[in-house]
């Protein structure tokens, strides 16, 4: 009953104060026209009458990840490596179970059939919305997330041990993990390195070809669009994303050995 | 009468996104168990989120005609018509961007803190801020 009166006490508080805002003449409701920056990134992020500028993306949000600030998601993928480091660091020095998997764990045969289905089918999207994130919504963070899911699933519906057992262990996924964020490292100076090799002037990050600097990622691979870095990026972080989530999930989730034995 | 509807549930979301920033603040610093607490962090951060995206967002330029989503459908296209008209209805893409790694990040920093908490209950047997702080003595 409180919590009744709270929630009607909160709601009618909301409603009264947008009513008194809307009749005192307070808009909140968007304009139609968006900001000068957001013009100059939607304008140049596929633009071939601005080769000097143009990120040949037509997904502008990958490009503002990617191109335009990739610095700063750099320094957020060096935040998500502590964090995840981190914790694992806050688990270790723990003697953890290492059972075979028998045929009694888990939930029913039902539920494991059907996410023996539906996991590769969550593996086939998160691809997809991780390598098509320089067309289509999408990209490393997002389609990394979603490949998370899956260990998750199988941990709860099938047990842990399932999973060591069918090779996802946590030497795997660390192994993973390093990997991907080695090739963001590695594509983050792709180009730069190149530039050294032919004695052009190149920067860290740089993508495209700029006015200042010829040298340029192949944004065009066999007639298919790859955006130059972005696809790579895409991909590492995909990696790093997937593999991180997914060891810490197989670390939170094993049960602990009792002290006993 | 409908842009005064339309103007009040604009209102509405914005108001409701400021009385949840609040609660969000108090059950972090007054609920004493852990767990909530990080569920109130969960929320305080998906709410700073979806705040972002409400700054990026953008009404649609003619209300009379029906809505498309902003593709670049044509590409490589012959001429920037193409673009003149994708700019024209494409929302701010940075709010989109900055929130998007911040959802990842903020999930990497919740299981760093799931951590935390599965060490604190090892050490104190508990999850109580009251009671930790009264065990530490």
């Amino acid at each position: 009953m409180r919590t009744l009166v709270k929630l009607v006490v909160i709601t009618s508080v909301v409603m009264g104060l947008s009513l008194l805002l809307v009749l005192a003449g307070v808009s909140f409701y968007p304009s139609s026209r968006v900001r000068w920056l957001a013009l100059a990134y939607l304008n140049t992020t596929y633009n071939p009458y601005l080769p000097n500028f143009t990120v040949w993306s037509p997904e502008s949000v990958t490009a503002i990840v990617w191109d335009y600030r990739g610095l700063d998601t750099l320094y957020e993928t060096t935040v998500f490596f502590l964090a995840i480091i981190s914790g694992l660091a806050l688990g270790r020095g723990v003697k953890r179970l290492n059972l075979k998997p028998g045929g009694d764990m888990g939930l029913s045969l039902i539920v494991k059939t059907v996410t023996r289905i539906t996991g590769p089918m969550i593996l086939a999207v998160a691809a997809s919305i991780g390598l098509h994130g320089h067309l289509t919504p999408g990209g490393g963070f997002q389609g990394g997330a979603t490949a998370a899911v899956v260990p998750v699933l199988y941990i709860v519906i099938f047990s842990v041990f399932y999973l060591s057992w069918k090779g996802v262990s946590t030497g795997r996924m660390l192994t993973m993990r390093s990997i991907g964020l080695i090739g963001i490292g590695a594509t983050s100076i792709a180009v730069f390195t190149a530039g050294l090799l032919e004695g052009a002037p190149a920067y860290v990050f740089q993508n495209i070809a700029k006015a200042t600097s010829p040298v340029s990622m192949p944004y065009y691979i066999h007639g298919a669009l790859t955006s130059g870095t972005l696809w790579w990026f895409n991909l590492f972080e995909f990696l790093a994303v997937s593999a991180g989530f997914a060891l810490a999930f197989i670390i939170l989730m094993t049960p602990e050995a009792d002290k006993n034995g | 009468m409908v842009e005064l509807l339309e103007d009040y549930l604009f209102t509405i979301v914005f108001v409701s996104m400021f009385i949840n920033l609040g609660l969000s603040l108090f059950g972090l610093f007054y609920k004493p168990h852990y767990t909530k607490k990080l569920i109130m962090l969960g929320i305080l951060g998906d709410t700073l989120n979806v705040f972002a995206v409400f700054v990026g967002y953008r009404a649609w330029p003619s209300p009379s005609t029906p809505s498309r989503p902003p593709i670049l459908l044509t590409y490589p296209f012959e001429n920037t018509s193409v673009l003149v008209e994708f700019t024209s209805r494409a929302v701010d893409p940075l709010p989109q961007a900055l929130v998007l790694t911040a959802v990842v990040i903020g999930l990497a920093v919740m299981v760093f803190l799931i951590f935390l908490g599965d060490n604190l209950y090892k050490h104190y047997g508990t999850l109580d801020m009251r009671e930790i702080k009264r065990l530490r003595g």
